[in-house]
C-alpha cells in the first residue's frame, strides 16, 4: 500500500465527487411529470463518492506504509514510449496509418531493446502494411492509409 | 423438448463453416492469451472486439453478433486452458486463475511428470467445460422465464447485487473497490441522458454526446495498463522451461484425478454462477476442498495430481457458469463477462431474459459453439502443448509495442476519432496506477457498462412508485436481492474484523 498515492487519490476522487455534486445541480429538471429527473442519479453518486473518499483519507492515517523494496522503475523507456504513443495518436490522421504505425513500432521496438535493426524494420513493415492491407483492402474498412499530400 | 430443439438449432449455427472457423480462431488465440503472462482474458477479449467487429462487418447484424461472440467467448474459455501451461512448466501462472496450479503442477514438472500434469489439466478442463455447459443448457430456459417477470425494481436491485458482489470481492480494500464502482457509474452518466434527452457533463463537446466508449476504456485500463506495467517494471528472466517427456497420463493418474475433476467442475460451476466470484476464487476453493478430502493431505504441494486436476477443472467450469447470469439475466458477474456483454451491446443485442426469445440464434449458437470449442481445445492442448509452450519465448521487444499498436488500431477502427486514442493512453496510465495501488479496475468497467441500465431501471421504478423508495423493499424479490447485496459487502467486512483472512478475487 502506498500512502502517498492513496492520499492523492483520496483527494482527487473527493474533488471528482464534489464536481459531480455541484455540476449535477446545473442539469435541468425533467421536462414532464416524472419525479426523478436526470440529475438525481449523478447527484447521489457524487455524494457517495465524497463519503468514500473521506473514508479512504481516514484510512490512510490508520495503516502503516508497508516497507516495500525500492523498485527500479524504467522511467526513461516509459516516457519515450509514452511520448511516441501520444505522437502516434496525433499524427495518425495526418500522415496516415501505414507510415505512423511503422515509425511508432520501429521507435518502440528499439526502445524496449536495442539492436537487431533489420528484424525490427521487417516486423514493423509487415505489421503496418499487413494490417492496412487486410483491413482496408480485403475487409473494406476505412483507415487513413497514406499521407494525403 | 423445446430446449433440445433450440440446442439442435444452435448446433446448426455453430456448424456453419465460418462459425467453426471463428470458434477455432477464438480458442487458439485464447490459449495463446492464457499462456502469455501479462495478457489476461480481459485484455485479450477487449483487444479482439474491434478486430471481430471489422471482420464481421459485412454480415447481417444478428449473424455478425453470433459469430463475434462465438470467437470472443472462445478466447475467454481458451485462456482457462492455456493458463495452466506456464504454471506447470515455468512456475509462473499465465492467469490469476491458475495461481494454485503452480503449487502442485510445477512440482510434478520437476519430477518429470510435466506431460501428465498438462494433459490432466486439459482433460479436467474439458470435462468441466462440458459439465458447465450441460448446466447452462438446463438452467438457461427456466432462469430466463423467471427473469422475464422482473420489473424495473427487481432489475435495479439485481444489478446492485452484481456490483456489490464484484466490489465486495475485488482487491484488498473494499473502500477502494467501491470507489472504483462509483467512479465507473459516474463515467457512465456522461453523455445524453437516454430518458430525458438532456446532455449531462458534456460541456458542449460533441464528442462526449454519445458518452465515453466502454471499449476504449476497457482496452486502456486492462491491455495498455498491463503493457505499461511490463515496460516500467523490469521483471526477472523466465526460468528454464521444464521438459515434457510423455504426454498421456498413466492409468493411476487418471484414477487419482477422476473424482477431483468432477468435484472441481461442480464446485466451479456454482461459484461461476454467483456474481462476483469468478474463476480465480473457484480454483482456490477447489484446491482447499481437495486437500480436505484427500487421504494424505501432506502430499499437496509436493506434486499431487489432484491439486492440478481439481483447480484446473474448477476455473474452466466457472467460466462456463459465469455465462449463465450474463445470458439469462443480462448481469455480468465478472470483468471478462462484462466485456463480453459490452460486445453484445455493440451489436445492439441486449443480453437478458429476452435474448432467448428475440435472438435464439445468438444464445444457442454460442452455447453449441462452446461444446465445439471445448472439443477443439482438448485436441489442441494434448498434442500441441509443446508448440504453445514455445509462445512463452516470444520476445517482449516485439510483443509490447505490438499490443499498443493493436489497441490503437482497434479503438480507431471502431471509433474513428483521435480523441479516443488520447483517452486510450490516459486510461492506460490510470489503469497502471490504479492496479499498482490496489484500486481494482474490474468493478469500474462493470459499473460503466451497467451504469446506464441501473439508472434507467431506478428511474422507471421510481416513476412507477411516484418517487417512493420503498418500492425496492416491498417487492419480495427485490428485497431479497438487496439483502443479498448488503450481505455480500458486510460479510467480508465482518470476517476481516474477526481477523479472518478473506480470499479475494483478482481477475487479470
Amino acid at each position: 500500500m502506498n500512502k502517498i498515492f492513496d492520499r492523492f487519490a483520496g483527494v482527487g476522487f473527493l474533488l471528482v465527487g464534489i464536481l459531480f455534486l455541484v455540476e449535477s445541480q446545473k442539469i435541468s429538471n425533467s421536462a414532464y411529470g416524472s419525479s426523478v429527473g436526470p440529475k438525481i442519479f449523478p447527484m447521489w453518486l457524487g455524494i457517495i463518492l465524497i463519503a468514500l473518499s473521506i473514508r479512504l483519507l481516514y484510512e490512510t492515517f490508520k495503516y502503516k506504509t508497508e516497507d516495500s523494496e525500492k523498485e527500479q522503475l524504467q522511467y526513461k523507456k516509459f516516457f519515450i514510449i509514452f511520448g511516441s504513443a501520444v505522437l502516434y495518436a496525433f499524427f495518425l490522421e495526418k500522415i496516415g496509418y501505414v507510415v505512423s504505425t511503422f515509425v511508432f513500432l520501429l521507435v518502440t521496438f528499439q526502445t524496449v531493446e536495442r539492436g537487431k535493426m533489420v528484424y525490427s524494420v521487417l516486423v514493423a513493415a509487415v505489421f503496418s502494411f499487413g494490417v492496412y492491407y487486410l483491413f482496408a483492402e480485403i475487409l473494406g474498412g476505412s483507415l487513413p492509409g497514406f499521407p494525403l499530400f | 423438448m423445446d430446449t433440445l430443439q433450440f440446442l439442435a438449432d444452435g448446433f446448426g449455427i455453430a456448424f456453419q463453416w465460418q462459425n467453426i472457423l471463428f470458434a477455432f480462431v477464438g480458442v487458439v488465440i485464447g490459449t495463446a492469451v492464457g499462456v502469455l503472462p501479462g495478457i489476461g482474458p480481459m485484455s485479450g477479449v477487449a483487444l479482439l472486439i474491434p478486430v471481430t467487429a471489422t471482420i464481421t462487418s459485412g454480415m447481417p447484424a444478428s449473424a455478425a453478433a453470433s459469430s463475434s461472440i462465438i470467437l470472443l467467448a472462445g478466447v475467454y474459455y481458451g485462456a482457462m486452458y492455456g493458463g495452466s501451461t506456464t504454471s506447470i512448466l515455468l512456475n509462473t501462472p499465465g492467469e490469476s486463475s491458475s495461481v494454485v496450479t503452480t503449487l502442485d503442477g510445477y512440482q510434478m514438472a520437476k519430477q518429470g511428470r510435466a506431460g501428465a500434469a498438462l494433459s490432466i489439466s486439459a482433460i479436467g478442463s474439458f470435462c468441466a467445460g462440458i459439465i458447465s455447459l450441460i448446466g447452462l443448457v438446463l438452467l438457461a430456459e427456466p432462469l430466463s422465464n423467471v427473469a422475464i417477470k422482473f420489473g424495473p425494481a427487481e432489475y435495479f436491485s439485481l444489478m446492485l447485487l452484481g456490483l456489490a458482489a464484484v466490489s465486495g470481492l475485488a482487491g484488498k480494500s473494499m473502500t477502494k473497490a467501491l470507489m472504483m464502482t462509483v467512479f465507473g457509474l459516474m463515467l457512465g452518466t456522461i453523455g445524453i441522458d437516454a430518458v430525458s434527452g438532456i446532455a449531462r457533463f458534456t460541456y458542449d463537446q460533441p464528442i462526449l454526446f454519445s458518452g465515453l466508449e466502454f471499449l476504449t476504456i476497457a482496452v486502456g485500463l486492462f491491455a495498455l495498463g498491463e503493457v505499461i506495467k511490463t515496460i516500467l517494471e523490469r521483471d526477472q528472466d523466465a526460468g528454464a522451461i521444464a521438459k515434457i517427456h510423455r504426454i498421456l497420463p498413466t492409468k493411476q493418474d487418471m484414477k487419482d484425478s477422476a473424482v477431483p475433476i468432477v468435484r472441481g467442475s461442480l464446485l466451479g460451476f456454482f461459484i461461476g454462477v454467483l456474481p462476483g466470484a469468478g474463476a480465480t476464487l473457484a480454483s482456490f476453493f477447489s484446491y482447499t476442498t481437495e486437500k480436505k478430502f484427500s487421504k494424505n493431505p501432506e502430499t499437496f504441494g509436493k506434486g499431487n495430481i489432484a491439486g492440478v486436476a481439481g483447480p484446473e477443472s474448477a476455473n474452466n467450469a466457472a467460466s462456463g457458469g459465469a455465462m449463465i447470469p450474463l445470458l439469462t439475466l443480462g448481469i455480468p458477474g465478472s470483468g471478462t463477462t462484462a466485456i463480453l456483454m459490452g460486445a453484445l451491446i455493440m451489436y445492439n443485442i441486449q443480453p437478458g431474459p429476452l435474448l432467448f426469445d428475440e435472438h435464439p440464434e445468438v444464445a444457442w449458437g454460442l452455447i453449441a459453439s462452446m461444446f465445439l470449442g471445448n472439443l477443439m481445445l482438448l485436441v489442441l492442448n494434448m498434442p500441441l502443448v509443446r508448440v504453445f509452450a514455445k509462445i512463452i519465448q516470444t520476445p517482449k521487444k516485439y510483443l509490447l509495442p505490438m499490443i499498443i499498436a493493436i489497441s490503437f488500431f482497434g479503438v480507431y477502427a471502431v471509433q474513428y476519432t483521435t480523441f479516443d486514442l488520447y483517452l486510450l493512453i490516459g486510461c492506460g496510465i490510470l489503469g497502471y496506477l490504479f492496479s499498482k495501488n490496489d484500486f481494482p479496475v474490474a468493478p469500474l468497467v462493470l459499473a460503466l457498462i451497467l451504469g446506464p441500465m441501473i439508472e434507467n431501471n431506478l428511474r422507471r421504478a421510481l416513476t412507477i412508485s411516484n418517487g417512493e423508495f420503498s418500492i425496492f423493499f416491498t417487492k419480495p424479490l427485490s428485497l431479497v436481492f438487496i439483502i443479498a447485496a448488503a450481505a455480500w459487502l458486510l460479510v467480508p467486512l465482518l470476517l476481516k474484523l474477526r481477523g479472518r483472512t478473506v480470499i479475494i478475487n483478482e481477475e487479470g
